[in-house]
């Protein structure tokens, strides 16, 4: 019940700001902005290039608020937007030119992270081992495997969003995600023993 | 329930098995199934693990300014000339449009019409008639040359 009424917020929200009101879209970014910028994190891998592109989602939303009509859930037209740009981003080979700061960011968030617990060095360091080899698991799958999983298990989005958001069919997300996973396992079977 | 080994569409009770957002009935159904298949028990224990694994993998904190550098993109945009902002929606649209669908329809058309077109062209009709006409006056000679020929050597010629 929450989660519907949060869409329809969503939706109003958004034919608010169609109608101009720039407080609507405050909301709407307060909202999505965290969950744009993980999920652009999660497929570029690299902090920096994750927040030039969620403005540019943002700003696309703003630029196409006169023609917004709330046909589709708002956070899968707002999903569809991201992940048309990381593909494009990891398409045109971007990836390389962003990879040297990839390992400062993670590292920084890692320590971040970890300060709070107070571990030790050896649980420390094993930490982010074990945190670089799930990212690089997930890095080697193809693009939209890893649009489709990352969408699928950090998003929580529905199987329907995730095809509107790819352009594909259900059965075939749930196709991308079996295969994805199938890897994934095989890749990090190590680490659960 | 049927074997998620074997049964591909069973795929998605793997997943949601795994996610947690497989119904509790559908749980106990697939936590039956375990118990007498070791095959699905290793394969559901692998996908919880991975979950589990998956879960680490946290996204770094988003930037303080990350608004203030938005909102500055935003009143620039806004700023821009009008041209500039209809440049801006046509060729960085919200969602991808398939333009190569119509794009492909035309260049099918034009390929269609450039073809009719010089087939009917007049100047390569002429070509064509010209040859004929060349093949026909051949023929001809050829024709009077082989009657020449039959009559030198028919038995009445040579008196």
């Amino acid at each position: 019940m929450e989660a519907v009424a949060a869409l329809e917020r969503d939706a109003e929200l958004m034919l608010r700001v169609r109608a101009g009101d720039t407080t609507s879209f405050a909301l709407l970014l307060e909202r999505h902005r965290t969950p744009v910028v993980h999920f652009l994190f999660r497929m570029v891998q690299n902090q920096a290039v994750a927040e030039e592109l969620a403005q540019e989602v943002f700003l696309r939303v703003y630029r196409s608020r006169e023609r917004y009509e709330p046909t589709a859930k708002f956070t899968t037209w707002l999903f569809r937007i991201a992940t048309h740009l990381a593909l494009n981003w990891i398409r045109d080979g971007k990836k390389e030119k962003g990879q040297e700061s990839l390992n400062e960011d993670l590292i920084e968030g890692v320590e971040r992270q970890v300060a709070d617990q107070q571990p030790t060095v050896e649980q420390e360091m094993l930490y982010e081992v074990k945190l670089r080899e799930v990212r690089d698991a997930i890095g080697m799958l193809p693009a939209k495997q890893r649009a489709a999983v990352v969408m699928h298990k950090y998003e929580e989005l529905e199987y329907s969003q995730i095809a509107r958001a790819l352009s594909c069919s259900e059965s075939a997300v749930k196709s991308l995600l079996f295969r994805a996973y199938e890897t994934l396992r095989a890749r990090l079977s190590h680490m659960a023993s | 329930m049927e074997c998620v080994t074997k049964i591909k569409d069973s795929a998605e009770v793997l997943m949601d098995y795994g996610s947690g957002a497989l119904s509790a009935a559908r749980v106990a159904e697939v936590d039956r199934h375990i118990e007498d298949c070791e095959a699905c028990r290793q394969l559901f224990a692998a996908q919880r693990a991975l979950w589990l694994e998956m879960d680490q993998l946290a996204a770094p904190e988003v930037s303080g300014n990350f608004d203030a550098r938005l909102y500055a993109r935003i009143a620039e945009e806004d700023a821009a000339p009008a041209w500039r902002r209809w440049t801006r929606r046509l060729f960085a649209p919200a969602v991808p449009v398939a333009i190569w669908k119509p794009a492909v329809s035309l260049a099918a058309t034009c390929a269609v019409l450039t073809v009719g077109l010089m087939v009917r062209t007049p100047g390569a009709s002429e070509k064509v008639q010209q040859q004929v006409r060349a093949d026909h006056a051949v023929d001809i000679e050829q024709v009077a040359d082989a009657l020449d020929d039959l009559e030198m050597l028919s038995p009445g010629s040579a008196m």
